[in-house]
């Protein structure tokens, strides 16, 4: 039987004196940075029950982002919205599956992924470790405000009910998730599954899998940048975003998770500010964090939240 | 059930003759971040059916060979990954392994870059055409050369991946075991409209979008379907099916398991990829000869 995981696990990740200021600046910059829109109808992807779109806006660095955006056919005047965030190696999917549930859905490709790499492409592997030594050029701080501006996007659609926005992913989209419910107080329910980018400097020591072995790789070949690496990690870091969060959120580890190690999931979730908030630890499984019997209790938790039959 | 068309065996000594037309030619470079003490890796840039140049990336183990080899066969996605995603990278100190972007994935982008969904009815409509026609001499072709390479056990040599890794066991000999996971070429035609699930909702799409076609794609796709392949596949098979109630459940892929010659093993989804991936990781070992599977396991597996 694999080793008992420890719910007390203690992470080393500290947070960095700045790091509201860090964030507060990048997201001065990006203010100012008009959204420019643009929503492209995907005949090709639609059905008689949902609506598909191709769906385009700026991001820092005026890097365009793509993403799907799928709506029911028949609809109230002001819908629920889901923001939907990809896996590390995902090709974000269209979200037909949540509109079928009720909501208007947007799956965002943040910088990097298919279909938002005309300007920025670091590759996979990559991503993780593109300028790892520099918190103001490191790949993940375009990518976080990349999904944060889905939230803008959103917002920009007369049929979204801008009370009601919820976001969701798994692994790297888990991990996105709680820096975006952290970062935006339009989300009223977040649902995190194995949350990638939350003890990046534990993960790398508790388990030596692809994708978080790509730091160890890039510490091996550059042993005198480590004290950089932490430094801007430190930066990144969900577990230093999880105090920031308010909303009502439930979060599914796997216990024996070979990507994202469970102690990094209590360790997240110890630190989330919320009251109301849930774990479910399934034990006997993996990176799937036990989706087969979870997915009813997200459908449940965002049903209860964001009300889809109203 | 699609049937088998009358030259099926003329269309892939075809694209077979089509693929011996072009060398090889590979090139190897050294990537010295990914390099350990206990295995070296390097990518890979060769040519395939076209001509088209691909990419690919090959860990050597540490050590005196002969070593077993995993061949992982191109995925149904953009990334190209160097062992999958939550591997153990000490997998590579007891194998061999290659992976291998078909046309349309990321490195082997150009000219052509692949959507995703969008693959899966590239050209569909005209089996000359069709993307997959060119996937799967892909997929020969690297399997081509991970055979060449002279630290390798050529009888233990494991091709990994979904249709396209019984389809390359079916048209060029040299794998020594198969772990598949059908996703894309059985009873295609039949089973994607019970489903509103990527990918085989891009068939449906397509379908909706252009109902005109719809005899020209089950041409296509009866040149695909895995029960036309089977019976050739020699190697020692492990079936990956879903789980019970799945739409490619064992129940569903039973006629595969019927038509496959070889020695046939079925591991039907616990839903736990856990449970699922710890079972292809102890069958591999077991069949390749390791007796110490649980070093080149992920930690939270041992």
């Amino acid at each position: 039987m694999p080793k008992e995981v420890r719910a007390d696990y203690q992470s080393k990740m500290r947070k960095p004196t700045d790091f509201e200021a860090f964030w507060q600046d990048v997201l001065h910059q990006v203010e100012a940075i008009p959204l420019a829109p643009a929503m492209v109808q995907e005949p090709l992807r639609t059905s008689d029950d949902i609506e598909v779109f191709q769906v385009f806006y700026h991001s820092l660095d005026q890097v365009r982002i793509a993403a799907w955006y799928c709506r029911p056919s028949h609809r109230a005047e002001r819908s629920p919205a889901i923001l939907f965030l990809p896996g590390y190696q995902m090709d974000p999917p269209i979200p037909k599956e949540w509109a079928r549930k009720g909501y208007i859905a947007l799956s965002v490709a943040p910088r990097g992924k298919l279909r938002s790499m005309h300007q920025f492409n670091p590759g996979y592997p990559n991503l993780l470790t593109h300028n790892i030594v520099d918190r103001h050029t490191y790949a993940y701080r375009g990518f976080y405000v990349d999904t944060w501006r889905g939230i803008d996007f959103l917002l920009s659609r007369p049929e979204v009910d801008p009370t009601r926005i919820g976001v969701t992913g798994t692994s790297q989209g888990g991990g996105l998730t709680i820096c975006t419910a952290a970062m935006r107080p339009e989300i009223r329910a977040a649902a995190a599954g194995a949350p990638y980018l939350c003890g990046y400097l534990d993960a790398i020591e508790l388990t030596h899998t692809y994708p978080y072995e790509e730091i160890n790789d890039y510490l091996r070949q550059h042993p005198d940048s480590r004290p950089a690496v932490e430094e801007t990690l430190a930066y990144f870091d969900g577990l230093n975003f999880a105090d920031h969060i308010t909303c009502p959120i439930i979060i599914n580890i796997g216990l024996q998770d070979n990507v994202c190690p469970p102690e990094t999931g209590y360790a997240l979730f110890n630190r989330i500010g919320a009251t109301d908030k849930r774990l479910y630890p399934y034990n006997g499984h993996g990176h799937d964090a036990g989706r087969s019997q979870h997915s009813v209790i997200v459908d449940r938790f965002f049903a209860q939240h964001l009300s889809p039959e109203r | 059930m699609d049937s088998k068309p009358a030259d099926f065996a003329q269309y892939w000594q075809r694209t077979l003759d089509d693929l011996a037309g072009f060398p090889v030619r590979p090139e190897l470079e050294l990537l010295p971040l990914r390099t350990t003490d206990f295995a070296t890796l390097y990518s890979v840039r060769l040519t395939s059916l076209g001509p088209y140049r691909l990419f690919g990336y090959l860990s050597i183990p540490t050590g005196t060979g002969p070593f077993p080899a995993i061949y992982y066969a191109p995925k149904y996605q953009s990334v190209l990954e160097i062992i999958p995603q939550g591997t153990a990278n000490l997998q590579r100190s007891a194998y061999i392994t290659f992976a291998l972007a078909g046309r349309g994935q990321r490195n082997s982008d150009t000219p052509y870059a692949a959507m995703f969904p969008g693959l899966l009815t590239e050209g569909i409509e005209q089996a000359e055409t069709y993307i997959f026609r060119g996937l799967a001499a892909d997929s020969i072709r690297g399997l081509e050369f991970l055979l060449a390479q002279r630290e390798l056990d050529p009888s233990r040599v494991v091709v990994v991946g979904n249709d396209l890794a019984l389809i390359t066991a079916a048209l060029r000999p040299g794998a020594t075991h198969v772990v598949a996971t059908p996703a894309l070429f059985y009873r295609t035609a039949e089973l994607a409209p019970k489903t509103q699930a990527y990918p085989l909702e891009e068939i449906n799409d397509y379908l909706r979008a252009f109902p005109a076609t719809a005899a020209a794609v089950r041409r296509t796709l009866a040149y695909y379907d895995l029960q036309t392949f089977t019976p050739r596949v020699k190697a020692t098979t492990l079936l990956m099916a879903g789980a019970p109630g799945a739409l490619l459940d064992a129940q569903a892929l039973a006629p595969l398991v019927t038509a496959l010659p070889g020695p046939v093993t079925v591991h039907e989804s616990e839903q736990s990829s856990y449970k699922d991936g710890l079972y292809a990781e102890q069958w591999m070992a077991e069949r390749c000869g390791i007796a110490d599977v649980l070093r080149i396991l992920p930690e939270h597996w041992r």
